[in-house]
């Protein structure tokens, strides 16, 4: 795990502070959408399909610090739409990192590069970079229909790098993936110097214009499997190496929808970051009035049925790891041995 | 390979097909509708939410200007026309591959 050792007591501390105080539904990560536009048009998208007057609105942000305020996750993940288009990310990310929010940017990074040499952010152990890296350049080009892209990518990872930021990458891997490419891939970032890497299967949602492209759960077991078998010490994930464990089917976990609520301009989005089933005004209204016994995998809901997902299920990974003794050794063990 | 959409859809209520489901599929629906009210007004937008389990259900939607939200009570449609582009149609990753593989050179490595 490379996730670093502050960050770590902080979300553990924030955990077992919720856990005495019997709160049962509390966050982990804040997905907060300021935005849908973005600079790319990757097939499968569904975070891109509106109408013109909608991909040109955003939230300002107030109504995002309103948001982080009231939901009080310890960490806050700015996913797109692209983060780095929105007018007002350097004022965003300097009010959440003042509020001591672990930040992670998601972008494509083309425009990484513009955006650090304007001088928007500032390096800080609250802050990484979490670019959008879909494997080696054949395969990022391809999944993001363009190609140059990954070249691109690589140049803006390499400046932030240049410049003191923390840069992780993270990973959705689709049906046909090459395991052994992935290796490769693994490889590359490390070489890179990136502190680390997130991974995690696609989903068939129902807005999702290309369902029968993703992963199924089983193969995705075999994927995981074969991708992550003795893996290299210096591969450094940055995610619950249960979750990981989870994805290679050696951990049987339930979907825990409200750990990493979703925020945007539509309202508290029901009940994850995936489906879009409704929105609530208020994030204590997501929590009480969502049924959430209609979702995760034991619900029946064919929507959730193959579902692997990290929002719903590395919240779970981590809540099991400060859950119980076995959870916290399991996670220790898998931590200093290096062994999925 | 189609994909169907509703674009251009202007279902008649009641002639087999309840508010309730047209409201369910301008929620599902990825472009701009026409909500048609029972003053006869009507208002295009972006149709994002629906309560149905309100005391008094009603829909949320961004105006073409993208002003709002605006509630619209169920009670206040008549009916509702799936005017605008819908953008979810025909951005398929199949879509994508079939157009790079026409620009390809035939030997295409
Ligand atoms: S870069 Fe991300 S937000 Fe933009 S189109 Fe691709 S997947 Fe969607
Ligand atoms: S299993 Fe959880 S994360 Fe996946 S779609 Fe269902 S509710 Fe969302």
């Amino acid at each position: 795990m490379s996730v670093p050792l502050s960050q770590m007591w902080a979300v553990a501390s924030y955990v077992l502070k919720q856990r005495l105080r019997g709160t049962t539904r509390y966050p982990l990560v804040l997905m907060l959408e300021p935005l849908f536009r973005c600079n790319l048009a990757c097939a499968g998208c569904g975070k891109i399909q509106y109408p013109a007057q909608i991909l040109k609105k955003h939230l300002s942000v107030e109504q995002c610090m309103a948001a982080v305020d009231e939901c009080g996750a310890p960490m806050v993940s700015i996913p797109g739409g692209e983060p780095l288009m929105y007018p007002e990310i350097g004022r965003l990310v300097t009010e959440l990192v003042a509020r001591k929010k672990y930040v992670y940017l998601c972008t494509n990074a083309l425009l990484l590069k513009e955006k650090l040499e304007a001088g928007l952010f500032e390096p800080s152990k609250y802050l990484s970079f979490s670019v959008h890296m879909d494997g080696l350049r054949e395969e990022h080009d391809e999944a993001v229909c363009r190609d140059g892209v990954f070249t691109e990518a690589v140049e803006g990872i390499r400046e932030a790098l240049r410049r003191g930021f923390r840069v992780t990458t993270n990973t959705t891997l689709f049906d046909g993936a090459n395991p052994l490419r992935m290796r490769e891939f693994f490889d590359a970032m490390m070489d890179l110097g990136v502190e680390g890497m997130m991974i995690s299967p696609g989903y068939s949602y129902s807005k999702a214009p290309d369902q029968e492209h993703f992963l199924r759960r089983q193969r995705a077991h075999e994927l995981f499997r074969t991708m992550l078998a003795n893996p290299k010490r210096r591969w450094k994930f940055n995610q619950s190496p249960l979750f990981l464990q989870f994805l290679m089917g050696k951990q049987d976990f339930e979907c825990t929808p409200w750990g990493n609520p979703t925020y945007n301009m539509f309202g508290w989005q029901r009940p994850c970051y995936l489906l879009q089933e409704g929105y609530a005004p208020t994030f204590r209204e997501l929590i009480e009035t969502t049924k959430w016994e209609n979702y995760g995998r034991r619900s029946g809901n064919d929507k959730c049925r193959d579902c692997m997902v990290h929002c719903g299920y590395e919240p779970t990974a981590v809540n099991h790891t400060f859950s119980s003794w076995r959870g916290f050794r399991d996670t220790v063990v898998a931590t200093v041995t290096g062994r999925n | 390979m189609t994909e169907e959409t509703l674009e251009g859809w202007a279902p008649e209520i009641g002639r087999g097909i309840t508010l309730e489901e047209v409201i369910e599929r301008a929620f599902d629906y990825r472009g701009n509708v026409t909500v048609v009210k029972t003053d006869g007004t009507e208002l295009e937008g972006y149709l994002f939410n629906r309560e149905r389990d309100a005391a008094e259900p009603f829909v949320q939607m961004f105006d073409r200007a993208g002003d709002g939200p605006y509630d619209i009570r169920y009670a206040d449609i008549r009916s509702i026309r799936f005017t605008g582009r819908d953008t979810a149609a025909g951005t398929s990753y199949a879509a994508w591959l079939r157009a790079k593989e026409s620009k390809k050179p035939a030997s295409g490595a």
